[in-house]
């Protein structure tokens, strides 16, 4: 950490989430941010809207404190459509329901906004917990809204209409990337800016970048792309004995992939490793890191890669991933969903280890334009920039 | 100090000041002033500027001019003097900031250090009923950019000249001793040119920054709406000048070059626009006042401008205001045909002036756009009224000429025709009046009408108030309409007619002649008698009126709710739910062959061999568009998307297709679906194209549904096997090894070639008049797409006049583009080069040709049926078989013919095509093989067998 500049006391600084600890990258983000604050002397408080539905351990000594407001999550209920769904009754009465339980737990954010000293900031980083929020008092404070996706993943997703509805008057909204924010400038937010993720870690030693292993994290679920990355695999694992791809993750679609990966014959050359906790360690061990992903948001596991020096191959599936990545200096890109091309990409790293580490040594160099200390400074300047 | 200035400038708009103004103090970004400068009105505006002072103090600050100014420059310019911000933003006191302006331009001004900020100006349309807005050039603000310099992006210094969007830095404008002009009109567009040309960094951003308050209609127009006043052209031209001076200096070529080419484009479109309606006198200074203007203009710039904006401004330089007035009327309703055109040498040309000039004939050369060979009824014929008088009381006559372009309606063409006027708003009623003669006048089709309207033409009143004015003409069978345009005859001095709405003459009791935006003739209800003006008041009221509101907003819903009716999720919804559940009907089959375009390929061919057999079967084929050609008139026709068609679908047995019936569309259980497929393939189909397998999983499985309804998928070998059946994942049993039967006339024209040992011309050699001494060549190119899936505009890859300069005594070359594209040849290959393009199905045309020249088009796996020689004029392999794409195999290896990539090369190959043919004759049969093998002639009978003689139907 660098030179302490926080003003007498710091800030107050609300996080206001769907959940404190459900799992998944938000989460890590918030938590990783709300430390970054508070050791600089700021006010930190993390809000959730429910309890989470698969929780993750938060660990004994938080920096700040937690609520949560409701005791348990309230029931969903679908929203008016047409004739029919206006005149069903028992809706009708949930609905009514739903929304004055909104009304008591907005009530709850109003008072913890009003103690709050001047200057105070709240972030809200999910656009269903804005809903609260938008219900709340936020007079005295400054409202910063975020969407931790990339604009065409939230496009496709039934949060695009919340996020134009509920983000529309904060103070400011924050997308990924400048490219991000565009897109929504577009569609009349205009409000919108951009904030970056952080490094999630910086390994004191990179990658070796010796072994023959090439390396994905991440869900085995769809949207992370394992089966194109399999696809490519099949074109390459033959030309390429002795490499292996291992493969760290569990998810719903792990039998499926199993099987498509027999069907490929890679049985030889693909190794199923189960979940990680420990993703340094599985990068330190791989010589190549790939991200089959159909769509993206910021990822952190690029970001972790590239700050291990492992070079990386990835579809440009979203401004996120060609920001962190510049294509052809630390990184490779293939055009989405091109299992042709990626393969190719993937093989001139694997025959080449010149390249591995010109790229690899590239990407931990560059990467550190988003280390801890440079994103919280843009926060704050953030912060100041909104108080003029 | 304040971060911005925002300086307010004020004239005789009291009313509207403190709107403008509350705009900037509503700012998210605090830290901004206001100076309010006020040009010396003559109504209140300086005292509520004074009262804005007092109400804001320390925020908003009020100046007056000492003696009005006439303009923009002055008032900015004070204020700028008196400006404290670190940025200077101009705001007119009739606009509005975007609430969060300030702080989205500081913020890049202070991210960028740029000297000049420029965000997106939206129009709001105040009078409109709905809310119109229009971004004002979206395109240059579609992302945020930062420019070192302004020749980065010519179009913004071309396009955005307002100054009003923009966020300066002050220091900027200082040290430049950047100012307005003063005196002069259209000050905007030099500020804003001196501004880009001496910033060092210029940001871009996305965000809208500017209302722009527009108002339409309006009695006193706004200086920039004045448009015919030849003092605005006078201020205007100098303003250009003044920029093109500057630009001069700084050695700034292509920003001066895109200008010019934005100034043949728009500027003088504009005011030629008014050309027709204004005297001799005003056309003459105006011709003076242009022409010295466009002599400064690159002649290169004509190149970069549709046709008719170059040939406007060419015959504008030459004074030739017998051919542009008819072109000034083109450029007013784009693609109208308003003159008779000539050939010469193999060419078209507007006019049959000004051919011996270099420029002239370049210019004026219009072969391209194919009036030559456009059915006549495809074309906007021009229609000029030459003469037009009334008895003051309720008869018109009127008389006009159609154009008859390059003669193509013949002397002795049958010719009638009728004069109808159509209300433009809800098009409720029409009336038609019979013309009183039409005659072939050579150039021109002259006509006559006499109109009793105040007799004839019933109006409701009040909710038709607008009347248009067509003519109708039927040209040996082909129905020709057209609008009539006033030209210079100046039909508003003719008297208002009487007239009888149905609502009763309180509405209104005159009909008026007046002149369209596109300057053609209609009629205006208006009132004349004091009790009608009267009513007309009470009327307009009442239209105002809360009851009139939630009258008109009733009448949207019930067009909405009919437009609903028709929209493709309702008729969805009504096939699945009320269609489907219809009983199926035996030896239903309905037909398509690429999606409605055609009656042709397997589809066809099925057909046909069913009705060869005499089967007992009940047609139906689908077709797209507007009216069904070429389809067999003893089947049902029915229009894709169109309810007949959705109910034939949901009660079929058999559905036959070639690419795929609506995806949205369930195939009932009891319906057998039989995909005959148009095609191998050489480049990846289905899931092995890159864009399939990024889809989401819902989408994915959505697609393969839609392939999982085929029951049956035709396939010519194990090559389709392999790729086509892969790339839909279909399963094994869907599989019909069985052959195209399209291709079995191609395999039947080869075995009679064998037995007889001679090629036999069919009748189609005939009808397309082909010499029988000349051999046929087929160029028949796949479509080309860009990379978002559009199909690209067609231009043939060879000089076609060249071709057949060389060749056309030896080959007569038959065209056939892609059913997506369209193909126009010169005159001057007439006899030689035959586009084929529509009209025709592939088969016969393929046996008829005596070689095949094409590119990737899957016609090249069923030619080679014919054992005939082929070329592959593959002039863009890498861009569209490379890497991002991907194919099967490569064609350059496989090719059963030379592959070509130069024009020369291909008249190279053409020349040897006699050698080729031996040599690649061991290519062709392996080829015939690998690709082909399973069509052996039988491939429709096969299916009528299977499916439809053979009793059981499945």
């Amino acid at each position: 950490m660098t030179e302490q500049t926080a003003m007498g006391g710091g800030r107050d600084i609300f996080f206001v989430s769907n959940a404190v600890n459900e799992l998944g990258g938000v989460a890590t983000w918030s938590h990783q941010m709300a430390r970054l604050f508070a050791d600089r002397g700021n006010l930190v408080h993390m809000v959730g809207i429910t309890p989470p539905s698969h929780p993750f351990e938060l660990g004994p000594d938080l920096p700040y404190g937690t609520t949560t407001l409701y005791d348990v999550h309230p029931p969903s209920v679908p929203g008016a459509h047409g004739i029919k769904g206006k005149l069903n009754l028992a809706d009708r009465r949930r609905r009514a329901a739903r929304a004055e339980g909104m009304q008591e737990q907005a009530a709850k954010l109003t008072r913890m906004f009003r103690q709050a000293r001047p200057g105070a900031v709240v972030i809200v980083t999910q656009v269903w917990a804005m809903e609260w929020v938008a219900l709340a008092d936020t007079s005295s404070v400054t409202v910063v809204g975020m969407t931790h996706e990339s604009f065409e993943a939230c496009r496709r997703s039934s949060r695009f209409g919340r996020v134009k509805r509920y983000y529309k008057d904060v103070d400011r909204l924050l997308a990924l990337t400048r490219e991000d924010a565009d897109l929504w400038a577009q569609q009349r937010l205009d409000n919108v800016d951009f904030m970056p993720n952080p490094l999630p870690f910086f390994p004191a030693e990179p990658s070796q970048r010796t072994s023959k292993h090439v390396v994905s994290i991440g869900r085995l679920h769809e949207e992370k792309g394992t089966d194109l990355l399999l696809d490519a695999w099949s074109e390459v694992a033959p030309r390429h004995p002795g490499w292996t791809l291992r493969i760290y993750g569990t998810g719903s679609d792990e039998e499926a992939l199993r099987r498509q990966c027999t069907e490929l014959g890679l049985d030889g050359s693909v190794e199923w490793m189960g979940r990680t906790d420990d993703p340094e360690g599985a990068l330190q061990d791989g010589a190549v890191f790939t991200l089959a992903s159909r769509g993206e948001g910021f990822p952190l596991s690029l970001l972790e890669a590239m700050a291990t020096g492992v070079p990386c191959v990835a579809f440009d599936v979203a401004p996120g991933i060609r920001e962190i990545i510049r294509d052809g200096e630390d990184g490779l890109l293939a055009p989405p969903g091109n299992t042709l091309i990626f393969a190719r990409r993937l093989e001139s790293l694997l025959a080449d280890q010149e390249l591995r580490d010109r790229l690899g040594d590239a990407a931990r160099e560059n990467i550190q334009r988003y280390r801890t200390d440079e994103i919280v400074r843009r926060w704050e300047d953030l912060f100041t920039f909104l108080e003029r | 100090m304040p971060d911005v200035s925002v300086i307010v400038i004020v004239y005789n708009d009291a009313d509207r000041l403190p709107t403008a103004v509350q705009s900037v103090l509503d700012q998210t970004h605090k830290s901004v002033e206001v100076l309010i400068v006020d040009d010396c009105s003559k109504d209140r505006s300086y005292e509520i500027a004074q009262e804005l002072q007092a109400a804001n103090p320390g925020r908003v600050r009020a100046f007056q001019l000492p003696q009005n100014s006439g303009g923009c420059g002055a008032p900015r310019n004070h204020g700028i003097a008196e400006a404290l911000g670190t940025y200077v933003i101009f705001l007119d006191s009739d606009d509005v900031l975007e609430e969060n302006a300030c702080r989205n331009m500081v913020a890049a001004a202070e991210r960028t250090g740029a000297d000049l900020v420029s965000g997106m100006c939206v129009r709001v349309y105040v009078d409109s009923r709905h809310g119109k807005t229009v971004d004002w050039y979206p395109w240059i603000y579609s992302t945020s950019r930062t420019l070192e310099s302004i020749t980065e992006m010519p179009d913004l210094l071309v396009f955005d000249t307002l100054s009003t969007n923009k966020c300066y830095r002050r220091e900027f404008l200082l040290e430049q001793g950047l100012s307005f002009p003063v005196g002069i009109h259209y000050e905007d567009l030099l500020f804003s040119a001196q501004a880009y040309v001496a910033a060092r960094r210029i940001a871009l951003i996305p965000n809208r920054v500017y209302s722009w308050n527009v108002v339409e209609n309006a009695s006193a127009k706004s200086i920039s709406n004045r448009r015919h006043e030849i003092a605005n052209f006078v201020h205007r031209m100098e303003i250009h000048r003044r920029v093109d001076e500057l630009l001069e200096e700084k050695g700034y070529e292509d920003l001066k070059f895109r200008k010019d080419v934005k100034f043949l484009k728009h500027d003088l479109v504009l005011h030629l626009r008014d050309l027709p309606l204004l005297d001799n006198d005003y056309r003459h200074e105006f011709a003076e006042l242009a022409n010295s203007y466009l002599a400064t203009i690159s002649p290169q710039a004509y190149a970069e401008v549709q046709p008719i904006q170059a040939i406007c401004a060419y015959l504008l330089g030459k004074e030739d205001w017998k051919n542009l007035m008819p072109a000034a009327d083109a450029l007013i309703t784009p693609g109208k045909l308003t003159a008779p055109l000539v050939e010469k040498d193999g060419r078209i040309y507007w006019c049959a002036e000004h051919l011996d000039d270099p420029d002239g004939a370049r210019i004026l050369d219009v072969t391209a756009a194919g009036y030559h060979t456009r059915p006549l009824n495809k074309l906007s014929l021009g229609n000029r009224l030459t003469s037009y008088a009334d008895d003051g009381r309720g008869k018109v006559r009127l008389g006009g000429s159609v154009v008859n372009p390059l003669g193509r309606v013949k002397a002795g063409a049958e010719l009638t025709g009728a004069l109808e006027f159509r209300a433009r708003r809800t098009s409720l009623q029409s009336f038609r009046f019979p013309l009183t003669s039409l005659t072939h006048a050579g150039r021109t089709l002259d006509w006559k009408a006499e109109a009793d309207i105040a007799r004839k033409l019933r109006p409701l009143g009040i909710i038709d108030v607008v009347w248009d004015v067509w003519l109708h003409l039927d040209i040996d069978g082909d129905a020709v309409s057209t609008r009539v345009s006033a030209g210079s005859i100046d039909v508003n001095s003719g008297h208002p007619l009487h007239v009888r709405p149905r609502l009763s003459r309180l509405v209104s009791d005159r009909i008026e002649p007046s002149v369209s935006k596109k300057g053609n003739l209609s009629y205006v209800l208006t009132a004349s008698g004091a009790a009608t003006v009267r009513t007309q008041g009470l009327i307009e009221e009442a239209l105002r009126s809360k009851a009139a509101g939630v009258a008109k907003k009733s009448l949207r819903k019930a067009r909405r709710m009919k437009k609903d009716l028709n929209s493709g999720e309702t008729k969805v919804r009504v096939y699945h739910e009320v269609l489907s559940k219809l009983p199926i009907r035996k030896g239903l089959v309905v037909f398509e062959s690429h999606m409605g375009k055609q009656f042709s390929d397997s589809p066809k061919a099925i057909y046909d061999e069913l009705r060869r057999q005499g089967v007992d079967f009940e047609p139906v084929w689908s077709y797209e568009g507007a009216k069904p050609t070429g389809f067999p008139k003893d089947a049902t026709l029915v229009r894709r998307w169109s309810y007949a068609y959705l109910r034939a679908l949901a009660q079929a047995e058999f559905w036959i297709d070639n690419q795929g019936f609506p995806a949205s569309l369930t195939k009932r259980p009891g319906t057998t679906y039989i995909q005959t497929w148009h095609g191998s393939a050489l480049k990846r189909m289905g899931f092995d194209l890159p864009q399939m397998k990024v889809l989401g999983r819902p989408e994915r499985e959505r697609l393969q549904r839609g392939l999982d309804r085929f029951d049956h998928f035709l396939v010519r070998s194990e090559h389709d096997v392999r790729t086509l059946a892969r790339g839909f994942k279909l399963r094994e049993d869907r599989l019909l090894r069985a052959g195209y039967p399209r291709n079995d006339e191609l395999v039947a024209a080869r075995g009679r070639e064998i037995e007889s040992g001679a090629r036999e011309r069919g009748p189609l050699a005939a009808e397309l008049k082909i010499d029988p001494a000349k051999k046929i060549l087929l160029y028949a190119p796949t479509f080309r797409a860009t990379p978002q899936g559009a199909v690209r505009r067609f231009e043939l890859p060879f000089d076609v006049e060249a071709f057949a300069e060389r060749f056309g005594d030896e080959y007569t070359l038959l065209i056939r583009s892609h059913y997506l594209n369209q193909v126009v040849l010169p005159p001057s290959v007439r006899g030689k080069v035959i586009d084929v393009s529509s009209g025709y199905d592939i088969s016969p045309l393929l046996v008829l040709a005596d070689a095949l020249i094409t590119d990737y088009s899957s016609l090249m796996f069923d030619y080679t049926l014919l054992d005939r020689p082929m070329i592959f004029f593959t002039y863009d392999y890498e861009e569209y078989a490379g890497e991002s794409r991907g194919t099967y195999f490569d064609l350059r290896e496989k090719a059963p013919g030379p592959v070509v990539g130069t024009e020369a090369a291909l008249f190279e190959a053409v020349a040897e095509l006699k050698s080729a043919d031996t040599e690649y004759a061991g290519a062709r049969e392996r080829f015939a093989a690998e690709f082909g093998e399973y069509d052996r002639g039988t491939a429709a009978q096969q299916i009528v067998a299977k499916f439809f003689t053979s009793g059981s139907g499945k």
